[in-house]
């Protein structure tokens, strides 16, 4: 009789709602826990078809050991032997080992060489879309113009400094006056060695090659770096064949031959093009570090001691 | 009434049996089709039919915007024609296209192909500009284009000596696919072999990306990709594409 009334839908009956709520429950929890053992990453109890071993839960991918085998013995996978893949497969499993043995005790807080790499390897990662991404000709173009300076060629020069060093001669005004006659001799095309004999000028050391003057050519960058500040300024402004005026210095009355000068020119963008394309993705990959810190700053707890707040004080 | 509702109960089991044992068949196939050595794969019609499947939507969700619905290339970003049996990097395997996927080229991944660039042989003043015509007539010659004769034989001796051309693309300019650098017989061109095309190319070199997908798509679904592009550009090997 009871029988009967399970299945007699038109009317109520406890047992029947008590079956069907544990059935349902009984399907939910079967749904739940697959989910829960077989999500990605979560998977404990057996290897996942991509892996071929699970190394306390972290897997080692058949498509790295395959590329591991053919790169250890230079032949195709499918042509290794057993012994091969069963060596590499060894390997593997004690660098995994090793590599967790290494997190366990705290590797990356006292080896300097692991903390690099794994920053770099943090920075690697976070580009990497950057690094995949192409930017449009428009954005190259645009960051062209916004860039231009970045696309001017390295200034060239060959020169020479001479100076009319104080004492060589007879006092200051003297000596000024010796060196304006040089210069005008230099001017009107006298020869070079000649004047120098003449006039006791000698070179200044600060380009020197081997021992001797360089008359060679120097980028500007070189020349900036070698010569004092005032020296400099004169020589950026001269052209070939011009002879700067006299110039005091400490160590004496300097003048600038200047014997080729090819200016800085600025590129367009076609010929800069390629560089700008490298400039564009490194100035993309700098933001998105810098971008990355800056949420890990965010999210982390960072408590500064009083010296270290004063120190950002003073960057910001 | 009884009888009617145990009807019903016995074609609700028997739908609900058949949906999870279908279910798990498919799951099973799937499982085997990651889990099965690239090489071997050829031996499973059904693995490889479940796989261009699978693939055809993610390569043109995921690839087909550089490389072209029809997996025909695009010169103009040097994205490599994907149906002919010419593969950059790798013996063009299943495995190796796998490889190439999961990891991508230049991509930023420690594991991707991430060797080298072709250098900007005329940005860096390697060769000038007269050096790089000699060598673009060379490799006009090499590909049996109309070149000039004396011009490839200065472009030969480049090739071998101040270019440094061979070092990548091997001595018998047949390219290296430890490198993923082209061979240059004219066969299949990344960027275009026209006079111009190969000027830009030496002049101002290339790098030519490719994703890591290892994060953005399944196992399965590379593995399904690697197949699909393995069965597209080796016609003659004889799988089954649908």
């Amino acid at each position: 009789m009871a029988s009967d009334d399970f299945f007699d839908l038109s009317k109520p009956q406890v047992r029947r709602s008590m079956f069907f709520f544990a059935l349902g429950a009984l399907i939910g929890l079967a749904v739940a826990g697959y989910g829960l053992f077989t999500a990605q990453g979560t998977r404990s109890h057996s290897v996942p078809p991509e892996a071929l071993a699970l190394v306390n839960g972290r897997p080692i991918l058949r498509s790295d050991f395959m590329t591991q085998v053919q790169t250890q013995f230079s032949t195709p996978f499918a042509q290794t032997a057993a012994g091969e893949r069963r060596k590499v497969l060894e390997d593997m499993l004690a660098e995994e080992l090793q590599v967790q043995r290494g997190l366990e005790i705290d590797l990356p807080s006292f080896d300097p060489d692991v903390r690099t790499a794994l920053v770099a390897g943090v920075q690697l990662e976070v580009t990497a879309d950057v690094l995949a991404q192409q930017p449009t000709k428009d954005q190259l173009r645009e960051y062209y113009a916004a860039h231009k300076e970045k696309y001017v060629s390295e200034g060239v020069l060959r020169m020479r400094d001479l100076v009319a060093k104080h004492g060589a001669g007879p006092g200051t005004e003297l000596e000024m006056a010796n060196v304006q006659r040089a210069v005008a001799a230099l001017r009107a095309g006298q020869p070079l060695d000649e004047v120098m004999r003449r006039y006791r000028l000698e070179d200044s050391g600060a380009l020197m090659e081997a021992g001797h003057a360089d008359t060679g050519e120097i980028f500007e960058f070189a020349a900036k770096a070698k010569l004092a500040p005032p020296v400099y300024a004169a020589a950026a402004t001269l052209e070939r064949g011009q002879v700067s005026e006299p110039i005091q210095q400490g160590d004496g009355a300097h003048v600038i031959v200047m014997l080729e000068h090819r200016l800085p020119v600025q590129e367009d963008y076609a010929a800069a093009a390629d560089q700008v394309w490298t400039d564009y993705k490194n100035d993309a990959q700098t933001r998105v570090r810098e971008a990355n810190v800056r949420y890990l700053r965010s999210r982390a707890d960072i408590l500064l001691s009083v010296d270290a707040l004063a120190l950002e004080a003073q960057a910001k | 009434m009884r009888r009617r509702v145990w009807l019903w109960g016995l074609a609700a089991t028997v739908a609900l049996l058949a949906g999870i044992g279908y279910w798990l068949h498919v799951r099973s196939l799937q499982a085997s089709l990651v889990r099965e050595w690239p090489a071997e794969l050829a031996g499973h019609p059904p693995l490889i039919r479940m796989a261009v499947g699978l693939a055809r939507p993610l390569y043109a969700e995921h690839c087909a915007a550089c490389h072209g619905a029809n997996l025909g290339g695009n010169r103009a970003i040097g994205a490599p024609n994907l149906a002919d049996p010419v593969w950059l990097y790798g013996d063009g395997s299943i495995g190796a296209i796998e490889n190439t996927i999961l990891y991508g080229i230049r991509s930023g991944h420690p594991k991707g192909h991430n060797v080298t660039d072709m250098p900007a042989e005329g940005r860096t003043h390697q060769l000038s500009a007269t050096e790089i015509e000699d060598v673009v007539d060379f490799v006009l010659a090499l590909s049996r284009q109309p070149h000039d004769q004396a011009a490839a034989e200065r472009g030969r001796k480049l090739f071998y000596d101040t270019g440094n051309c061979f070092d990548c693309h091997a001595g018998d300019a047949m390219g290296n696919p430890d490198y993923g650098s082209p061979a240059l017989l004219g066969e299949t061109w990344n960027y275009g072999g026209d006079r111009l095309t190969l000027r830009q190319s030496i002049y101002s070199g290339r790098h030519g990306l490719c994703p890591a997908w290892i994060f953005k798509l399944t196992p399965l679904q590379i593995r399904s990709l690697a197949v699909y592009l393995y069965v597209e550009s080796h016609p003659r090997a004889g799988l089954a594409r649908q």
